[in-house]
C-alpha cells in the first residue's frame, strides 16, 4: 500500500504534466488548421485601374502570399441581362481591374487594416475590400481558446510541478539513510542512488503509458469521435506518434531531473 | 610493521566550536587489536569519524592505510572505505533491505557477483548465530542481533582496518560476547587490525590489548 502510495505520488503529478502539455499540442494542431481554412475563405479585394502583381505590392506586408485576377467577364454576365450591346460594351471599357489577395495566414483586424492603407497608397489602386466581420470574429474566439487553454494548461503544469518539487523533499528525507549508510561503506554515487533513478524510471513510463492509454480511449471512444467530426477535426489528431515521442522525452527528463536534484542535494553527515 | 593509523598533532573540531581533540599524536600498526576510551564527550566518536573520513582535519595530520586524511579526493576516500569495516553505536543498518543483503553490503559495493555475496553473508550470519533470520528486516530483530548484524558485515569484505564505535555500548551478555569472539578470531586469524573506541574496556581484554586514553583533548597511552 505504501509503495502503491509511493509510485503515484510522483506519477500523478507526471501525468497531468503530460496531459497538460499533449493538451496543448492538440489545441495548436486544431486551431492552425481553423487558421488554414480560414486563411483558404478569405481574399482581400483590390480595385485598380492597371493591372496589380504581386510585385508591386509585396513589399507592403510579409503576409501577402499571392495575386489573382478576377475574370471581369464573370462579373459582366451578372450584370448585362437587359443591357443592350452598346452598354455593356461602355460598361467593359470603364470597368477598373479586380485582383484577388491571398493570405499566408489571417492576422487580425488591425494589420489587414494597415496592410488595406499601405494598397490604398498605391498609385493606380481605387479601393481596396477587407471583408473582416465575420472572420475577424472568427479569429478572435480562437485567439482568445487559445490563450485560455495555454493559461489553465501552464497553471495545472505549474501545481503539479510543486507537487513534484514537495515529492522530491519527501524522497530527500527517505532515501537520505540509506544513501548515507552506503556512503559509509564507499558506495559510488550511481550505485548509491540507483533505487531512486529505477523509480523514478517506472513511474516515468507508467505516467506515460497512463496518458497515451487515456489519449487511445479518447480518440477511440464513438461520442469524442461524433463530436470532433462535427467541427471537422480528424480524432486522429489527439494522438500522434511524434506527440508520444514527445511526452516519453519529456517524463524521462522530469524523471531524471527529480532523481539528480535528490542525489545532488545529499550532503553526508558528520 | 607497517603502520595502518598514524596520527600527529591531530586537531578535530566542529564548526564554531572549541577542538574536541586539542592534540593526537599515536600509531596503530597492522594487526593490533587498539581500544582507545575517554568519558562522554571526550572526543572518541569524532576520533573515529575523522578516521573514516566523516570529520575533516582542524589541523594535524592522519594518515588512514597511507592515505592523507587532510587533502584525500572523495574518489579516494571511498575507494579507502571499500577496505575498512565500521560498526556503529547505532548499527546503520538498511531498514528497507532484509539482515542478508545488509551484510551484503561491502561486497556488492566491492562489485562481486551475487552468489558470492550470498554464500559469504551465509557463513558470517552462521558466525554470529544469525543465519535463521537471514530473511528478516533489521527493524524485526532486537538491538543485539542488530549489532551482530553489523558486525557481520564490517567483516564481511575481509577489511584491513575495522574502526568500532561502543560496539557493545547498548548489548547483552550475550550479544556482546559474540561480537568480542568475532572481532578477536578477526584480529587473530586475518591480521586484520582492530580499533575500539568505549567507555569501558571489557575485563577480558583489559590488560591483553593496548589501551589509549582521551582526556582534555589530548590522547595518552595508557599500556
Amino acid at each position: 500500500m505504501r509503495s502503491i502510495r509511493h509510485h503515484l505520488a510522483l506519477i500523478l503529478p507526471l501525468f497531468a504534466i503530460l496531459f497538460c502539455i499533449e493538451y496543448l499540442l492538440v489545441f495548436d494542431r486544431i486551431t492552425e488548421s481553423y487558421e488554414n481554412r480560414l486563411k483558404e475563405n478569405y481574399s482581400l479585394i483590390l480595385v485598380a485601374d492597371r493591372s496589380v502583381k504581386l510585385s508591386d505590392i509585396s513589399h507592403c506586408d510579409t503576409l501577402i502570399e499571392k495575386t489573382e485576377p478576377i475574370d471581369a467577364e464573370n462579373v459582366l454576365r451578372r450584370i448585362k441581362a437587359g443591357l443592350n450591346h452598346e452598354s455593356v460594351e461602355k460598361i467593359r471599357s470603364i470597368m477598373p481591374l479586380f485582383i484577388s489577395i491571398k493570405l499566408r495566414r489571417y492576422a487580425g483586424i488591425e494589420r489587414i487594416e494597415r496592410l488595406k492603407s499601405e494598397l490604398m497608397s498605391i498609385a493606380g489602386v481605387r479601393d481596396v475590400h477587407i471583408f473582416e466581420k465575420v472572420h475577424d470574429r472568427l479569429y478572435a474566439m480562437l485567439l482568445f481558446m487559445k490563450i485560455s487553454f495555454t493559461v489553465f494548461s501552464m497553471l495545472i503544469g505549474a501545481i503539479s510541478l510543486l507537487l513534484l518539487m514537495k515529492q522530491m523533499t519527501i524522497w530527500q528525507f527517505e532515501h537520505k539513510e540509506r544513501m548515507q549508510i552506503m556512503s559509509l561503506f564507499g558506495a559510488p554515487v550511481w550505485l548509491r542512488s540507483g533505487v531512486l533513478f529505477r523509480l523514478a524510471i517506472v513511474d516515468a513510463l507508467l505516467a506515460l503509458i497512463f496518458v497515451v492509454s487515456a489519449l487511445l480511449y479518447l480518440v477511440n471512444d464513438s461520442s469524442v469521435r461524433e463530436l470532433l467530426s462535427a467541427i471537422g477535426i480528424e480524432p486522429e489528431i489527439i494522438l500522434r506518434l511524434d506527440d508520444a515521442a514527445v511526452l516519453a522525452g519529456v517524463s524521462f527528463a522530469i524523471a531524471t531531473f527529480s532523481a539528480t536534484w535528490v542525489v545532488l542535494r545529499f550532503k553526508e553527515e558528520q | 610493521m607497517r603502520n595502518v593509523i598514524e596520527a600527529n598533532a591531530l586537531k578535530l573540531a566542529y564548526p564554531r566550536h572549541e577542538p574536541v581533540i586539542k592534540s593526537a599524536t599515536f600509531e596503530v600498526n597492522t594487526g593490533e587489536f587498539v581500544f582507545i576510551t575517554g568519558a562522554s564527550g571526550s572526543g572518541k566518536s569524532t576520533l573515529l569519524k575523522s578516521m573514516y573520513g566523516s570529520m575533516p582535519l582542524f589541523g594535524g595530520e592522519l594518515h588512514v592505510g597511507g592515505m592523507d586524511m587532510g587533502s584525500i579526493s572523495g574518489s579516494k576516500l571511498y575507494k579507502l572505505r571499500r577496505h575498512i569495516g565500521i560498526i556503529f553505536q547505532d548499527y546503520k543498518l538498511i531498514k528497507e533491505w532484509s539482515v542478508e543483503k545488509n551484510v551484503m553490503l561491502p561486497l556488492i559495493i566491492a562489485g562481486f557477483p551475487k552468489d558470492v555475496c550470498r554464500a559469504q553473508a551465509q557463513k558470517l550470519l552462521t558466525h554470529v548465530k544469525l543465519s535463521h533470520k537471514s530473511d528478516k528486516y533489521p527493524l524485526e530483530l532486537s538491538g543485539g542481533e542488530q549489532q551482530r548484524v553489523a558486525m557481520a558485515r564490517a567483516l564481511a569484505h575481509n577489511p584491513f582496518l575495522i574502526l568500532a564505535d561502543e560496539p557493545t555500548g547498548n548489548l547483552d551478555d550475550y550479544s556482546s560476547q559474540v561480537v568480542w569472539d568475532l572481532m578477536e578470531r578477526a584480529n587473530e586469524e586475518l591480521e586484520t587490525t582492530i580499533l575500539v573506541v568505549t567507555h569501558h574496556i571489557p575485563e577480558m581484554f583489559s590488560a591483553q590489548y593496548r589501551h589509549l586514553m582521551i582526556e582534555n583533548g589530548v590522547i595518552y597511552e595508557i599500556h
